[in-house]
């Protein structure tokens, strides 16, 4: 049983090490601001959670309190993110728009009218 | 008149001085063949039944320095508050305001991150963590909701009656143990068996204190980082 729970565990923790790589690749190669909350979010959340929860199941006496770590993480680390990505759209930061210039054009017009209302 | 005065306490002063420091032993080995290490290590566990040595070492080994270090830390709050009460504010801090994520998030993060930070300070003793700790985790979850809500009051009343009531819980006990007939900060209370929550004689009681002092500092110092327009009105 203690076996399984150990490989079990491995088997997270790589996930979990895997997502934290590709998530600090994806902050180093992304664009732009939003690009790169979107890499960095989305790895680190799961990537943190798979971590923490292998390292629960190796160790079964800590198995509760990850828990809690993991509930810990899927609640603020969406809405840091979330406050991130608003308070970057709301001090104008434009998005990367390289050979799409029409989608920079539409990005204009609902910055306007978000701006009238 | 006065300067005879003034020479009497000097005379006073300085007979004591000579006395206290006749009094050490300098260049001399007082650990009786012991290093300082060993000394703690062995004191801790045996003498006070504190596990974690760390804070015993703190809190009652050098705990006359920690006074000092919390009484720094109030200085340096008191100090920011008369500095940024003078200056100007330029524009608003808070441009707008936080959406309703934010908000919900940060009402249902406040409560378990003040009972984390009070779990660090009243575990102290028996595992990594403390006063100092516990307090900035406390101070952290007033900076969120300070930054959710636009509105968000502390009273700086309450935070200036916590922040000194423990200072004077700290100092006091300090005392208490100069009144029984020990050092400044000397242990009076039982010690209980090691690994016990209620264990350590008074190194909980003055890590509570420090954890509700420095929480509350801190607490003040971003309150006023936050909120210098109000001091610009009044």
């Amino acid at each position: 049983m203690n076996q399984i729970l150990e490989i079990l565990g491995l088997i997270l923790i790589i996930i979990g090490s895997i997502f934290l790589f590709l998530g600090a690749l994806g902050i180093y190669r992304m664009p732009d601001v939003y690009n790169r909350l979107q890499a960095g979010t989305k790895a680190t959340t799961l990537g943190g959670m798979s971590l923490i929860i292998g390292v629960g199941l190796i160790q079964p006496d800590w198995f509760w309190k990850s828990l809690i770590l993991v509930i810990f993480i899927a609640l603020s680390n969406p809405i840091s993110s979330h406050a991130l990505a608003r308070s970057a759209y709301k001090s104008k930061i434009k998005p990367f728009f390289k050979g799409k210039e029409e989608d920079l054009d539409a990005y204009k017009e609902v910055v306007e009218r978000n701006e009238n209302n | 008149m006065k300067k005879v005065i003034v020479l009497i306490l000097l005379a006073v002063v300085a007979y004591y001085l000579v006395d206290v420091f006749s009094q050490i032993k300098f260049g001399e080995n007082r650990f009786q063949g012991e290093n300082v290490r060993d000394f703690y290590l062995d004191k801790s566990k045996n003498d006070l039944h504190v596990s974690n040595s760390v804070t015993s070492i703190v809190v009652n080994f050098r705990g006359f320095d920690t006074l000092g270090e919390v009484t720094v830390l109030f200085l340096a709050a008191t100090a920011l508050g008369s500095v940024l009460y003078r200056r100007k504010a330029h524009g608003e801090a808070v441009l707008f305001n936080a959406s309703t994520i934010v908000r919900s998030g940060a009402h249902l993060l406040f409560a378990p991150i003040l009972l984390l930070g009070a779990y660090v300070f009243i575990h102290g003793h028996l595992s990594p963590g403390g006063g100092f700790q516990g307090g900035t985790i406390i101070a952290t979850g007033f900076l969120l909701m300070l930054l959710a809500y636009h509105d968000y009051k502390v009273s700086h009343g309450v935070l200036t009656w916590v922040e000194s009531l423990a200072g004077l819980t700290f100092a006091s006990l300090g005392l208490t143990g100069l009144i029984l007939g020990k050092t400044f900060l000397e242990n009076f209370l039982p010690i209980g068996t090691i690994n016990d929550l209620f264990s350590g004689g008074i190194i909980p009681i003055i890590y509570i204190a420090v954890g509700f002092k420095v929480g509350a500092e801190l607490t003040g110092v971003l309150y006023t980082m936050l909120n210098e327009k109000e001091y610009k009105k009044s």
